[in-house]
């Protein structure tokens, strides 16, 4: 497989002409979108909603769980569920055509002890969500925060993470979030599963009763002979209460939808409302029969999955593929137009990002954005047989985005060798809109990664993307995402120091249990100070990754086996193949490929920093190791001298197309996989190393020192897979080709949770149909190097700085950052500032 | 291979001087003196270094181009090096190569055909998707009409579409020596009137009309431009005679005649080297301008000529 030139066509359709230019860039005062203004009201709605913190999931799950103490956990789980739904107060928003929300009204954020309430506790006492700096959520009122400090009373002792914490050795924690932030676990540590998708099909092909029937089928089919049998039993009993418990909960809206068309006034709307409600009835047991109740029952599968659970990157799979054969059959049936299918996707799609969530401040520290985040939409690529699917929803799906111009949900074109020209055509006007989506997955070197982790080749076809930058295969994989951001920077001052941070002294929080007592962080592996040659440097940079792999690998092993023990998820597991056939949970490893996937940030920084030891300390000598340290120790202060050259064009630096520094950051690339890649994890498959750091390259930054490639400390380190950019300038100077280049040296294929290259491009680079057919070109010649992923930010810098100065007026100003697309006005000032100076490339 | 030539950039992935994605080589050396160019550091033959204050990092921090220059052409203000005194200056880049911060520049490196080809080829991928290629520039490459040949004709081998961006004051047969391995001419008329064109860029426009007449006999592509500088030529007059030559003397036959509206460029670069900036002092309203250039626009379009403005190709 690779990707070729052939300029293949289709006669797929979306609303809007294929090649309709949606203005380049982002433009202030622009509300309306979309054709419909349905979808611009409720797009209006939700930007005008307040971020808020809801009590009622709170309190129903920690009354089901006192009533339940000595049940099973996988049925207490189950109860609570059922408790939940049966006293949700549920919401019909004007103009709304699709029901269902996270038991939650829009916008505001249930609360789920059962994973932390210690951070809940600690922040909403002294460091309240209401003043962070950024993602602020608020108190409805006193009471509802008097409540909820009441109900965190209740669960101290009880989450996923305090049995974690209770097995967590020192030599784990001392290089995780709770020590130097070398690995941050935050993700699955403080909340719940999620980074999957479902397997929509089944759901709208089986329904409520199809699932329930499997469980009982599984019930009945259970041996007594079988020493698991009450944990299977167990669970199959759980599907069922929580099927049950979905059932009634969407006949709850159906009515609700038949009352509130009863006081209608507008004959239209109370047709709109009767129909809702004829759907949910339908779907309540039944499969979808049409296209809206599919879109309708996909809503009702996703929300119940969020109220199960707060896991994030809850994606929505192939959704022009398994949506696909209901409108194709209104279309033909004559039971809908295209505008009126066009805009169902669209209110569904401005649903989508009702959901949010509080975050603990940590995360929030490093990853921005109040949405639950990481929805991942996948349309285009291959089938099962390697033919292109596209199709009208493929089309209709961008239109659809582009109309509504919002964080979720993350859409990402798959392109191949026979992606038709068409599609590249939507996808680049879409680009160049400048709202930040879509991102672009490579067929090619996914497939080959998807192999990598046991898939046939028919399965790795039917990839899709969850989160960032990660593939998996829908309803078949719990591949465990973005499971723990390593900062290889902060690791790398083990290898230049000998094991000890570079800041090592009294002043650390660590230093009675460490320095004082003559230990190191991480083991003595050599030091700037006594390296004979480069090679020591590199076998160095390899032992402390296997040091810290080890550290990190068997505290995720404990956090997924706490999740199994305390928080399974019998509800979703129904969507998972394999779990209702063998009648174990998702989170018992149920499913049919199963895997852990962290992700490294500032390979970059620390390719350049090799660049900078190798070349000036090895080959031309100019500099001893020890000078170097010292600069480093002295943060650059009275050394800018050598603070200039690192960051001038005399050192070699990646991103320039230039082998000598490539090569380095194919060692740190290829090292860092090795050391993960075939890890066993504690639900079956392996660890999969992912080189991406969304947005957390800036806060992982604020705490690390200074570093060889020029960075002072506290700057943001380098981000994704791209090249190092310091306050003194960027290293890369050759332009995008250049980075293209040196980004497709490396195989993709070997980093399995995925990577992500972020290029930035302004406005007037991409205009006209010159600036069109040229990104479009750029992308072919780009992934027929074989790399997996590239996303753009089509800006200016002006725009950016203008919108840090009035804020206001670019309150729908997307912006991607590394990865995930969010508002840029409610981004940290730092990060803003990083976005800024990333290189523009210019044409 | 033995040619060498001596170029001042090679500048990858540009997409204004010739269809798709293009690596530009920028040639040294140029036999006119246009007073608006944005390209001072092609002007000379010679290597230059060129000047970056604000990169300097102070002589207390490192003073390592004093070290090492011996002619004491160094000249600094407020402890930073601000300019270099050319006449002292050797020309041996000592202080170039010495300085950490990239505050000096070398402006040129004598470079061969297969030097050139290693980093042309780099971009192969991205010549063929977008139907790019190379183009050479300058300066005026054909002051190096050996080189840009053999340059050209290397490209060709490998298959890349190859553009010259030319001002044409050469000799025929240096024009000839490039013909064969070249798909694309851009070239320019800035003014009609030899004597307004001698006081502009310091020659007439003898040569370069004669030679634009002869390559319209060719079978040679050829993009025409106009660099329009308010009050030098964009007068009706101008502007008409410029249509009857095209029209006339060139039988029409050009792809696109393409505006380049006036714009400051490179006084960063001028700064570097040293040099005054010819346009100094010249004001303009731009606004009107931008009006006034849509305006001949028109006019040529009146003419029959497809003429646009800007270099992208795209309709306005």
């Amino acid at each position: 497989m690779g990707y070729m030139n052939r300029e293949l066509h289709t006669t797929a359709a979306g609303f809007d002409p294929v090649d309709q230019n949606y203005s380049i860039g982002y433009e202030t005062g622009h509300r309306d979108w979309s054709p419909f203004p349905r979808v611009n009201r409720l797009r209006k709605a939700f930007l005008d909603r307040e971020y808020e913190i809801d009590v009622e999931r709170f309190r129903n799950v920690t009354a089901a769980y006192q009533e339940n103490e000595d049940a099973p956990t996988v049925l207490r789980c189950a109860r609570a569920f059922e408790k939940i739904l049966m006293n949700a107060t549920l919401f019909i928003y004007d103009d709304d055509l699709i029901l269902g929300e996270i038991a939650a009204p829009a916008k505001a954020a249930p609360q789920y002890p059962e994973f932390s309430v210690n951070w809940m506790l600690h922040e909403v006492l002294h460091e309240p969500f209401d003043k962070r700096e950024h993602d602020q959520h608020f108190f409805r009122c006193e009471e509802d925060r008097r409540e909820f400090i009441e109900l965190c009373r209740y669960w101290q002792g009880k989450g996923v993470d305090d049995l974690v914490n209770s097995q967590l050795t020192e030599e784990q924690t001392k290089g995780s979030q709770t020590g130097r932030k070398i690995f941050q676990t935050n993700l699955y540590h403080y909340g719940g599963v999620g980074h999957f998708a479902m397997d929509y099909a089944k759901i709208l092909r089986i329904g409520f009763d199809g699932m329930i029937a499997q469980a009982k089928a599984g019930l009945a089919r259970l041996d007594k002979q079988d020493p698991d049998y009450s944990s299977k039993r167990d669970f199959y009993q759980a599907v069922i209460i929580c099927h049950e418990a979905a059932k009634k909960y969407i006949l709850r809206y159906a009515q609700l939808a038949e009352e509130t068309a009863a006081g209608e006034a507008d004959p239209a709307r109370r047709e709109e409302l009767l129909q809702m409600a004829a759907n949910s009835r339908q779907v309540a047991g039944g499969p979808a029969k049409t296209f809206w109740q599919a879109l309708q029952l996909f809503n009702y599968a996703t929300t119940l999955t969020l109220i199960e659970s707060n896991g994030h990157s809850v994606s929505y799979g192939r959704m022009d593929r398994w949506l696909y054969p209901y409108y194709e059959a209104d279309m033909r049936e004559g039971r809908i137009n295209k505008a009126f299918a066009q805009e169902l996707l669209e209110v569904t799609v401005v649903k989508m990002n009702n959901p949010t969530k509080v975050r603990d401040g940590g995360t929030v520290r490093v990853r921005q954005g109040r949405g639950f985040g990481g929805e991942c939409l996948t349309i285009g690529g291959v089938d099962e047989e390697g033919n292109d699917i596209t199709n009208d929803l493929t089309m209709m799906l961008l239109d659809a985005s582009v109309h509504t111009r919002m964080m979720c949900p993350w859409l990402l074109v798959r392109m191949h060798e026979n992606t038709p020209y068409e599609l590249k055509v939507k996808t680049v006007e879409c680009i160049r809109a400048g709202y930040g989506h879509p991102k672009i997955f490579n067929d090619a070197p996914t497939i080959k990664a998807m192999m990598r982790k046991g898939c046939s080749l028919e399965e790795a076809r039917d990839y899709a993307v969850i989160g960032c930058v990660e593939p998996a295969l829908p309803g078949r994989e719990n591949g465990w995402h973005d499971a723990a951001y390593i900062n290889t920077v902060k690791f790398f001052e083990m290898v230049l120091n000998g094991g000890r941070c570079l800041d090592c002294g009294p002043h650390c929080g660590r230093w009675s249990v460490c320095g004082a007592l003559g230990k190191h962080l991480g083991p003595d592996t050599g030091s700037l100070e006594t390296y004979r040659s480069f090679d020591e440097v590199l076998e160095s940079v390899d032992r402390q990754f296997a040091y810290w792999s080890d550290q990190m690998c068997s505290t995720l092993n404990i956090i997924d086996q706490a999740h199994r023990e305390r928080k399974p998820l019998p509800y979703v597991s129904a969507y998972f193949e394999g779990c209702l056939e063998n009648g174990v949970d998702l989170t018992a490893g149920g499913t049919k490929y199963n895997g852990i996937g962290p992700q490294a940030s500032g390979l970059a920084t620390c390719a350049d920093s090799l660049a900078a030891i190798k070349q000036l300390v090895f080959e031309e000598q100019k500099y001893t190791g020890a000078e170097l340290l010292k600069a480093l120790k002295d943060n650059w202060v009275g050394h800018e001298k050598l603070y200039a050259l690192v960051n001038s064009a005399k050192v070699h630096h990646y991103g320039n197309d230039d082998d000598y520094a490539d090569e380095l950051f194919r060692f740190m690339f290829e090292c860092y996989c090795r050391n993960l890649s075939g890890r066993p994890t504690i639900r079956g498959g392996q660890f999969t190393p992912g080189v991406y750091s969304v947005s957390a390259n800036v806060g992982m930054g604020l705490n690390t020192k200074a570093s060889l490639d020029g960075r002072r400390a506290g700057e943001a380190i380098s981000d994704n897979i791209g090249p190092v950019h310091t306050a003194a300038g960027s290293h890369d100077i050759k332009g995008p080709t250049a980075i293209a280049n040196s980004v497709a040296k490396v195989d993709h294929s070997l980093a399995t949770n995925g990577t992500l290259l972020n290029v930035k491009f302004p406005e007037d680079a991409v205009s006209g149909r010159t600036g069109r057919d040229n990104l479009i070109s750029f992308i072919d010649a780009y992934f027929a190097g074989d790399p997996m992923h590239i996303q753009f930010n089509i800006m200016s810098s002006a725009t950016m700085r203008a919108a840090q100065k009035q804020p206001e007026d670019y309150k729908d100003m997307l912006v991607r950052v590394a990865g995930y697309s969010a508002y840029f006005v409610e981004l940290g000032k730092e990060l803003q500032d990083d976005l800024i100076q990333r290189t523009e490339l210019r044409f | 291979m033995s040619q060498q030539g001596i170029i001042f950039d090679i500048q990858r992935f540009t997409i204004s001087d010739g269809p798709g994605m293009r690596t530009e080589v920028f040639l040294k050396g140029c036999p006119l003196r246009c007073r608006w160019c944005s390209n001072p550091e092609g002007l000379s033959q010679t290597l230059q270094p060129g000047v970056y204050s604000a990169k300097c990092i102070a002589r207390e921090n490192c003073g390592d181009c004093l070290a090492v220059c011996a002619h004491d052409a160094l000249v600094f203000s407020e402890g930073k090096l601000s300019g270099i005194d050319r006449e002292r200056c050797v020309g041996c880049f000592r202080c170039a190569e010495a300085c950490p911060a990239d505050a000096i520049r070398k402006w040129g490196q004598v470079m061969s055909a297969a030097d050139c080809m290693e980093i042309i080829r780099r971009d192969k991928a991205f010549y063929d998707r977008s139907g790019g290629g190379v183009t050479l520039s300058g300066g005026e490459p054909l002051m190096q009409s050996d080189f840009a040949a053999q340059l050209l004709r290397a490209c060709k081998e490998e298959g890349f579409h190859t553009c010259c961006d030319t001002a044409l004051q050469a000799k025929w047969e240096n024009v000839e020596q490039i013909l064969p391995y070249t798909d694309l001419i851009i070239s320019d008329i800035k003014h009609m009137d030899g004597r307004q064109h001698k006081e502009y860029t310091g020659v007439s426009n003898e040569r370069i009309l004669d030679n634009l007449r002869r390559l319209s006999r060719t079978e040679t592509q050829i993009i025409l431009r106009i660099p329009v500088i308010p009050g030098v030529n964009d007068n009706d007059d101008n502007i008409e005679k410029t249509a009857d030559f095209i029209l006339r003397d060139m039988g029409g036959r050009v792809e696109t005649l393409q505006l380049l509206s006036y714009m400051r460029l490179g006084l960063e670069k001028y700064q570097s080297l040293g040099m005054a900036y010819g346009m100094d002092g010249m004001t303009f309203d731009r606004g009107s301008f931008q009006e006034r250039v849509r305006k001949i626009r028109d006019y040529f379009r009146g003419r029959g000529i497809d003429c646009r403005i800007g270099t992208s190709g795209e309709e306005d």
